[in-house]
């Protein structure tokens, strides 16, 4: 504990230091230009307060939307009921029982976080869609509960609690409620940015744009979006909790037309940016104040505005504006493809061998499973692959290779059958359980995040190898720690791509890369966690005869270093000369399981599957 | 209990008319048209007013009918088609389909002011007893022409070949334009189907509300609860089973409980139904879909 406390202060002070060596000045300019601005608000009349302070809690509730809808994809129309939580739980509790406002701040934190997570557990047993439906029958519910019940006043609502007075000596820093929403609105976008920054971002993006992939690299892809889904609902009741502060809360400021109008807001701004948010609540808010008609004609205006916001600029004004200025940036020349045929690099991180050479490393016993309709894709199928072997898997299309790798990675539940890793049974372990287990796979169709470059694809492999990532990632940018491990995180990723063969290609967006280099990204992202067994689902298709051999090099390399893998592939050319062991399957069934010359001469493989010539 | 429970399927016809306007569209689009309660209002307000000017009622009633109609393709071309467009999978149509519903209720508020207008009276002037209950005409007429529609339309959906387009279109649109589906025809023709269910939703609705402009709200809400208690998302008739339960609980509520009772209960009633079954209580098969499925044609499997 002491030693703790001893070098706290020192890691702070080389945390300064740093932050000045790094060119931070423009940041921290920044923020005291925000800070300057707060207390210029501070001073100013009444309406201009009450402006800036409503489309300041607006811009909290829009930041707390896009945390879950732009890094998780998850629309949430439940932030209106959130932030009516936050406001009525203040506003009641202050007004009825006398309480504390301040004390009464984490109690609004805990309890509408603890509704996100109820909600989110709920509504993500069914994805997509229902997500959307089931936060805004959510809101729904909350809204009519407030109109008709007793102890939130009815349609009248209730008066909220007045900010308690500053003592005299701090009178010269203005309004204290200015204060108090704008550093809240700070510290959210802090919060926001730092996550941005830190390697959990890729990891996010995975969730959501290749779910597999991610619980393939041991992400524990429900209980994350549970998380962040609470994270933003307490971000949106401690909005309310601000809220309560300006005035009368009654059940229109909460209904679901508003969660609408905080979706409007993130798509207009820029969804999945940390400003676009931010200025999309900016317009929404102040549109009514600025445009001083009739209200109607105001409505109407807001309405086709909305619209053509949508489908003009879907990226909202942040996405349109990064466009224009990725646009003037002279274009990068594409470079050829030779790097990729360069001979791979000496060293790919591997596990270390060490149990006895002859140990099973996967073992499947009697595996059955059909699909909910249809015939049964596998019957009673065994399979032993032992530590350090290349393990191949070949039969016609159809025979259940892919559906096997998806039993044994735990992505299928066999009806019958028993899986062993490493001599474990792991039937109940889900996939991001069996990949903490040293077992990581690829996919057949690569499962990978667009927009992010192929390093930071192969990055997400390290998730489970960060400590506290989570715990650090809200305040990533300044801690010392963060940034060494940073350095580590993208030194590795780009090693893993340089191993194998695409250093040229780290800072591509992998929207932008041939399939040849999605296929060797996976395989870094693999590769890069050091695993101890891997399941290489069809890693040669639409290669070109490069970069097949060049394929089988890093393969070959990975034996070497003692990692067991499974392949399932079609080019038996480029197969058998790997394998210690080859399995057929033909509908579900093991024809044999033996060496790569056996499988060569085997009759009734030669029928079914090598062609009889 | 008769009364209640019979007033409650009159009214409930009209609920699961609006609901099955939802889910039609967004069985064929994967789009919730959040104007769809505006677009029964236009019928109602056609309606009203072309009555008031000494139109004759049935050519009002068409009027009406063609107005929602008109609405509805305005709205697939205006708020559906550019998002989808940009991206199959975005959830923009979120915003714009609302921000059409806040253009037509502001443009109609602008136009015929907040107020209602008196509407046709219809059959409401007919009395029929059933036992002990009482209806109007009018909600007769509700029930008959709802389970009509209903009906007609899960028959076209499951024995023509634009029915099955549907299907098709609903499952991968792409796939359905590749095998020479017209897909854009068959959105525009699913968004006019809806805006022809919410319309007379509408017109059966008009005589007991009068026309209002904000009418569309309430109406494409409980429509909304119809569609998600039924399953109607799953199938667009069993939105309509939905909302004659909506509108027989609601009715009973009031009856049993309160006379405001049917202010929450049905958000009540829809939270407890997705927590225990998010896909809606009607979503399998029911008995009547499978007798459907016994009189289709043989040979069309």
């Amino acid at each position: 504990m002491s030693g703790k406390a001893g070098s706290m202060p020192r890691s702070f002070g080389l945390s300064r230091a740093r932050l000045a060596r790094l060119g931070r000045v423009p940041l921290i300019l920044l923020v005291v230009a925000y800070l300057i601005g707060t207390w210029g608000i501070a001073q100013a009349d009444l309406n201009v307060q009450s402006l800036v302070l409503v489309a300041a809690v607006f811009g909290m509730l829009a930041i707390s939307l896009d945390l879950v809808a732009g890094m998780l994809g998850l629309y949430s129309l439940g932030q209106g009921g959130f932030f009516g939580i936050g406001a009525y739980v203040t506003a009641i509790a202050a007004t009825t029982f006398g309480i504390n406002p301040f004390l009464l701040l984490p109690i609004v934190i805990v309890v509408s976080g603890a509704a996100g997570v109820i909600i989110g557990a709920m509504s993500l047993r069914v994805s997509g869609l229902y997500f959307a439906i089931t936060t805004f029958v959510f809101t729904l519910v909350l809204t009519v509960l407030a109109t008709d019940l007793q102890i939130t006043g009815g349609t009248q609502g209730l008066l909220g609690p007045s900010f308690p007075d500053l003592p005299d000596s701090l009178a010269w820093i203005g309004t204290p409620v200015v204060w108090c929403i704008l550093l809240a609105l700070l510290v959210v976008v802090g919060l926001v940015w730092s996550l941005r920054r830190s390697p959990l971002y890729p990891v996010l993006l995975a969730i959501r744009d290749a779910e597999p992939f991610a619980e393939a690299a041991g992400v524990r892809t429900a209980r994350l979006k549970i998380g962040l889904f609470g994270i933003s609902a307490a971000i949106a009741g401690a909005a309310g909790w601000l809220f309560s502060f300006l005035g009368v809360v009654s059940p229109g400021q909460f209904d679901w037309s508003v969660s609408l109008n905080i979706l409007v807001m993130v798509l207009v701004g820029g969804i999945n940016t940390t400003l676009g948010p931010l200025i999309g609540a900016l317009f929404v808010s102040m549109f009514p104040a600025i445009v001083n008609i009739n209200p109607w004609i105001q409505e109407i205006i807001y309405g086709a505005l909305s619209i053509c916001a949508i489908t003009l600029f879907p990226e909202g004004v942040v996405g349109l504006v990064m466009r224009r200025l990725r646009g003037l940036s002279p274009t990068e020349e594409m470079t050829t493809q030779n790097e990729a045929a360069a001979a791979p690099a000496s060293r790919v991180p591997a596990a270390a061998a060490g149990a006895p050479a002859d140990a099973i490393a996967v073992e499947c016993r009697a595996i059955t499973f059909g699909y909910a309709s249809g015939p049964t894709v596998l019957r009673g199928v065994d399979l032993a692959v032992r530590r350090g072997h290349i393990h191949g898997l070949i039969g016609p299309n159809g025979s259940g290779k892919s559906t096997l790798a998806n039993v044994i990675a735990g992505r299928l539940h066999p009806q019958t059958g028993q899986t062993l890793v490493k001599g474990q049974a792991v039937d109940g372990i889900s996939p991001s359980g069996r990949a903490r287990l040293g077992l990581r796979r690829t996919f057949q169709a690569a499962q990978l995040v667009r927009e992010l470059t192929t390093s930071q694809n192969v990055s997400v492999g390290l998730y489970t190898g960060i400590p506290a990532l989570l715990r650090r990632a809200p305040v990533w940018p300044f801690l010392p720690s963060a940034r060494r491990d940073m350095r580590q995180v993208s030194r590795q990723s780009d090693e893993a791509m340089r191993a194998v063969g695409a250093a040229a290609w780290t800072e591509r967006h992998i929207a932008d890369v041939p399939h040849g280099i999605e296929q060797l990204t996976q395989l870094a992202a693999v590769c890069v966690a050091a695993p101890d067994i891997i399941i290489l689902d069809e890693p040669a298709t639409g290669l070109s005869v490069r970069e097949v051999d060049h394929l089988t090099g890093i393969l070959s390399d990975l034996k070497r270093q003692g990692v067991t893998m499974i392949i399932i592939e079609h080019q038996t050319r480029f197969l058998l000369p790997l394998c210690d062991q080859v399995t057929v399957l033909n509908a579900g069934e093991v024809i044999i399981t033996a060496t790569a010359d056996e499988i060569r001469a085997h009759p009734v493989v030669r029928r079914v599957y090598l062609g009889d010539s | 209990m008769l009364q209640f429970v019979l007033s409650g399927i009159a009214i409930g016809a009209v609920y699961g008319l609006i609901g099955m306007a939802l889910a039609i569209s967004f069985y064929v689009t994967r789009v919730i048209n959040f104007a769809q309660g505006q677009i029964m209002m236009i019928a109602m307000m056609i309606t009203a007013t072309t009555d008031a000017l000494g139109v004759p009622t049935a050519l009002a009633v068409l009027l009406g009918l063609l107005a929602a109609l008109l609405t509805a393709v305005l709205s697939y071309y205006i708020a559906v088609k550019p998002v989808l467009a940009f991206n199959r999978f975005s959830f923009g149509w979120l915003v714009s389909t609302l921000g059409f519903a806040v253009i037509v209720e502001n443009a109609a508020a602008f136009a015929w002011g907040p107020t209602s207008r008196p509407f046709p009276q219809l059959l409401n002037g007919i009395s029929l007893h059933f036992g002990g209950a009482v209806l109007t005409g009018q909600q007769c007429l509700s029930i008959v022409v709802a389970l009509l529609l209903a009906g007609l339309f899960e028959l076209v959906r499951r024995t023509t070949l634009f029915g099955k387009l549907g299907v098709a279109m609903a499952a991968d649109p792409e796939m359905a334009s590749a095998i020479g589906a017209n897909t854009s025809l068959l959105a525009v023709a699913s968004f006019a189907i809806s805006g022809l269910f919410a319309g007379i939703g509408g017109i059966l609705i008009g005589p007991n509300t009068f026309a209002n402009p904000y009418l569309g709200h309430t109406y494409g809400i409980f429509g909304f609860i119809a569609m998600m208690i039924g399953g109607g998302t799953e199938r667009p008739v069993a939105a309509m089973w939905g909302g004659l339960l909506l509108g027989i609980l609601g009715e009973g509520a009031n009856t049993l409980i309160d006379s405001q009772a049917s202010d929450w209960f049905p958000f009540v009633l829809l939270a407890i139904i997705l927590v225990v079954t998010p896909r809606g209580l009607f979503a399998g098969s029911l008995g009547w879909s499978r007798l459907v499925a016994a009189l289709r044609p043989a040979g069309q499997a």
